[in-house]
């Protein structure tokens, strides 16, 4: 069955909240209500037409207007799939530390999202309610902060270990020096993204300029006029 | 006759024993790679495993946000290091999906080429270090002689012996020579003798079936509920191969080839042992695809000519989202980009397969020795580049 | 040895000594099994046949960390993991070498930019011996890695005593 039979079919079944099929990209979505993800991808599995019996992948993205998390289910049956979405809009001056949306979980369904859902809670702080054990899996278990958003900012150093480039080593480290701030205290009137810092800038041995990308190498620069500028 | 006594064996007296917890930690000769497992375990048997990763994770989504998606070609070598090809081809095709192109003929049969060649090397390095796991260190040096060839065939189109940065959205960055692909067939002849070699290593080996049958049984139903693809899947009586059932390269339709399923052989279907001989007919499979589709390589380009105009600066797809999934040597992986018409997706996640075979691991390793654990960890087959990425 | 290290004068009998014993410490270290990331299949590929790493007497790899001498780092290194690299490395008994194998544990790698966890180069962790580049070093970079730390291992001075200076410290710093 395509997406379009699959539709008509989950819409017909009885489950409330589903939208419509959005067919503007190559793989046509449904949007669900986020109480209806749980009854709809049941009955999606259930269902003998249908069986939509493998959760292939959840994943969460962050739009600017939504946390949309996307659901792909595939059939070994019946050889078709189809993506589901549940959207939370984002409130106003939802940012990576205060804002962390809420979905139930489908870890009940297809254990196979226990894993991924996790991920995401790791990643995106997309909260799934209901998941037996929600806890991070990728980053360490004290990490602070969801690193995937877009407003996320890039710590220097994470439970003395240097993550910065131009860090000192731990073994160079004077042990009566105090240990270095944690970049995560964000000072009034900073802005929110910061970038990661950029190379360090050491004018080369040789004396010749480099080059950063996206810019054409100077021409007749001269080797030693470009040795101090970076 | 009190000295007899004291020794005699006094079966009312009980024993006392106490619940261990056991870390097998990140440096193990055994995890392949960096896989923490606890244990909590009662004497040698195993009563609950919870699997730790992130070792190995670097920020590869992230990335994906930030470069261009050429420069992310690479980033998908690195996330299973052993099949690199096959990882680059689901972003390849993924990327080509969004832009709405297809690479051309010539460069379609050079990537089915090379994705099955980079099974068969990864194939390889699962029944190598699946013997030292057993104990057995010699499949491990036949395994890397075979090895080391097909690295030197894949070196000569891409330049690198293992992480080629080879197959990219739009064909393949480089022509192969003119003796490329006799050379390929006459490797395809030489493999076939050394796999009857490993044969009488480890397949029948009556130490490695003791080990390997009957442990770690993975039901159907378990299997398809944890996402579980691949081997692994097909080991429990699973006949699903996305390159016969949905083709994403079209040339998987024009060739002749099987989808080696377990049969529970040596013991209960889906153990370990079928995992094992799964991968080991598999190898075989990919050489009859590869012989194949020697044969059929026609002349051509290599890359599709109006995205050779377009990476003098990065592409830019225009607003869309697209998912694909690829058969790789471990599962089915999958990418799906959102792009937000930059020159960088707004999401790009992976899917990794051993992500999801590894999650089944804290159903599988209760109620079994650490031994056996340790035989089911190998035969699941993971690399931690892709648990993580 | 011990109590007699750096102890005798620096005279020809003492030196053949040392190169003596400098010749049996090279011919015998003995590297860690660790493997984090691809760097590990390219070390696997020279403990192998084709490039067989044994003929150099390092090709005995202990798996646990107080029996080895040489610990090889192939692979990203992040936050979680370089805690655990820390904590191999104490474990390992003096006289101990460190190898840091790929682009990603000399400096970071392809991660150095945008990678939020990863640590920019193992040598902010463990000091290193050797610096072995490369996405992933070719076997033979490794082994090329590999003869000069046993270069530097039988020019170590165990019992003679000699005043050097800076020119010829700066010249045996590799």
């Amino acid at each position: 069955m395509d997406e379009a039979a699959l539709h008509a079919r989950l819409a017909a079944s009885g489950v409330p909240g589903i939208g419509a099929l959005d067919r503007s990209v190559k793989d046509p979505f449904v949007v669900v209500e986020p109480t209806s993800i749980v009854p709809a991808l049941t009955w999606l599995r259930d269902d003998p037409a249908c069986r939509l019996e493998m959760l292939h992948n959840l994943t969460a993205v962050e739009r600017p207007e939504a946390i949309e998390v996307v659901y792909h289910v595939c059939s070994l049956a019946h050889h078709h799939a189809l993506v589901l979405k549940v959207r939370c809009p984002r409130p106003e001056g939802g940012t990576h530390e205060t804002w962390l949306p809420e979905v139930p979980s489908v870890a009940g369904v297809h254990p196979a999202a226990n894993w991924h859902e996790r991920e995401q809670w790791d990643l995106l702080g997309v909260r799934f309610t209901g998941h037996p054990d929600l806890r991070r899996i990728l980053l360490p278990e004290e990490w602070i902060g969801h690193p995937l958003r877009k407003d996320y900012v890039y710590p220097t150093e994470h439970g003395g270990i240097p993550l910065e480039l131009d860090a000192v080593p731990l073994y160079e480290r004077d042990p009566a020096s105090p240990p270095p701030p944690s970049g995560r205290v964000r000072k009034a009137g900073e802005p929110l993204f910061q970038p990661p810092a950029p190379f360090s800038s050491r004018p080369l041995a040789s004396g010749g300029r480099t080059v950063e990308p996206g810019e054409a190498p100077a021409g007749g620069d001269g080797a030693g006029a470009g040795g101090g500028e970076h | 006759m009190e000295a007899l006594e004291l020794y005699a064996v006094d079966d009312s007296r009980e024993v006392y024993t106490e619940e261990l917890k056991l870390n097998l930690g990140p440096q193990h000769p055994s995890t392949h790679g960096v896989l923490r497992v606890e244990l909590k375990m009662d004497g040698e048997i195993i009563t609950g495993a919870r699997a730790d990763i992130g070792y190995l994770h670097r920020c590869a989504e992230k990335i994906g946000e930030n470069v261009s998606y050429l420069q992310f070609t690479p980033y998908t070598d690195r996330m299973d290091y052993l099949a690199a090809c096959n990882n680059e081809l689901a972003w390849s095709l993924t990327v080509e999906k969004l832009l709405g192109v297809e690479a051309p003929e010539r460069a379609q049969w050079l990537r089915v080429i090379v994705c099955e060649l980079n099974r068969i090397a990864s194939h390889l390095i699962a029944f190598g270090t699946y013997g030292i796991d057993m104990g057995a260190n010699t499949p491990f040096f036949y395994a890397f002689r075979e090895r080391e060839l097909i690295l030197a065939l894949l070196e000569r189109p891409s330049g690198q012996r293992m992480l080629y940065n080879y197959v990219r959205p739009g064909g393949v960055a480089h022509d192969i020579d003119e003796t490329w692909l006799d050379d390929v067939l006459r490797f395809c002849d030489h493999f076939e003798k050394m796999w009857a070699e490993y044969n009488t290593l480890l397949t029948h080996n009556r130490i490695f079936i003791g080990r390997t049958a009957n442990i770690g049984v993975l039901p159907k139903e378990v299997a398809i509920a944890f996402g579980v693809t691949g081997p692994s899947l097909r080991a429990s009586g699973v006949r699903w191969d996305l390159r016969r059932d949905v083709p994403y390269l079209w040339p998987y339709g024009e060739l002749e080839f099987d989808v080696p399923v377990g049969e529970g052989t040596h013991g209960t279907l889906g153990d370990c042992w079928d995992r094992y001989w799964v991968r080991m007919r598999e190898m075989m499979e990919s050489i009859r695809i590869i012989r194949q589709a020697c044969r059929r390589v026609p002349s051509g380009d290599f890359m599709d000519k109006n995205l050779i105009k377009i990476y003098k600066s990065p592409i830019k797809p225009g607003p869309g989202e697209a998912y694909l999934r690829t058969e790789n040597p471990r599962g089915e992986l999958g990418f799906y980009i959102v792009a937000a018409g930059g020159t960088s997706p707004l999401r790009c996640r992976a899917r990794g397969p051993s992500f999801c075979n590894l999650s089944v691991l804290e159903t599988l390793l209760p109620g079994c020795m650490i031994a056996d654990g340790v035989a089911i960890i190998g035969s699941l087959d993971i690399v931690l580049g892709e648990v993580d990425r | 040895m011990g109590v007699m290290n750096n102890s005798l004068p620096d005279i020809g009998p003492v030196r053949a000594v040392d190169s003596a014993i400098g010749w049996g410490r090279k011919s015998s270290i003995w590297p860690m099994t660790f493997g984090i990331a691809c760097c590990a299949i390219e070390m696997m590929a020279v403990y192998a046949a084709t490039f067989d790493l044994d003929r150099f007497g390092a090709g005995v790899p202990r798996a646990t960390p107080r029996q080895s001498d040489l610990i090889i780092v192939p692979g990203t290194v992040n936050a979680k993991m370089a805690v655990r690299v820390r904590r191999l490395y104490d474990q390992m008994a003096e006289p101990r070498y460190v190898i840091a194998m790929g682009a990603c544990v000399c400096g970071g790698g392809p991660y150095v930019k945008w990678g939020y966890n990863t640590v920019k180069g193992v040598h902010k962790v463990i000091p290193v011996d050797i610096f072995v580049p490369g996405c992933p070093p070719r076997p033979e970079a490794l082994m090329d890695g590999i003869l000069k730390l046993r270069e530097k291992v039988s020019r170590e001075e165990v019992f003679a005593r000699r005043v050097r200076t800076a020119r010829e410290l700066d010249a045996r710093s590799i």
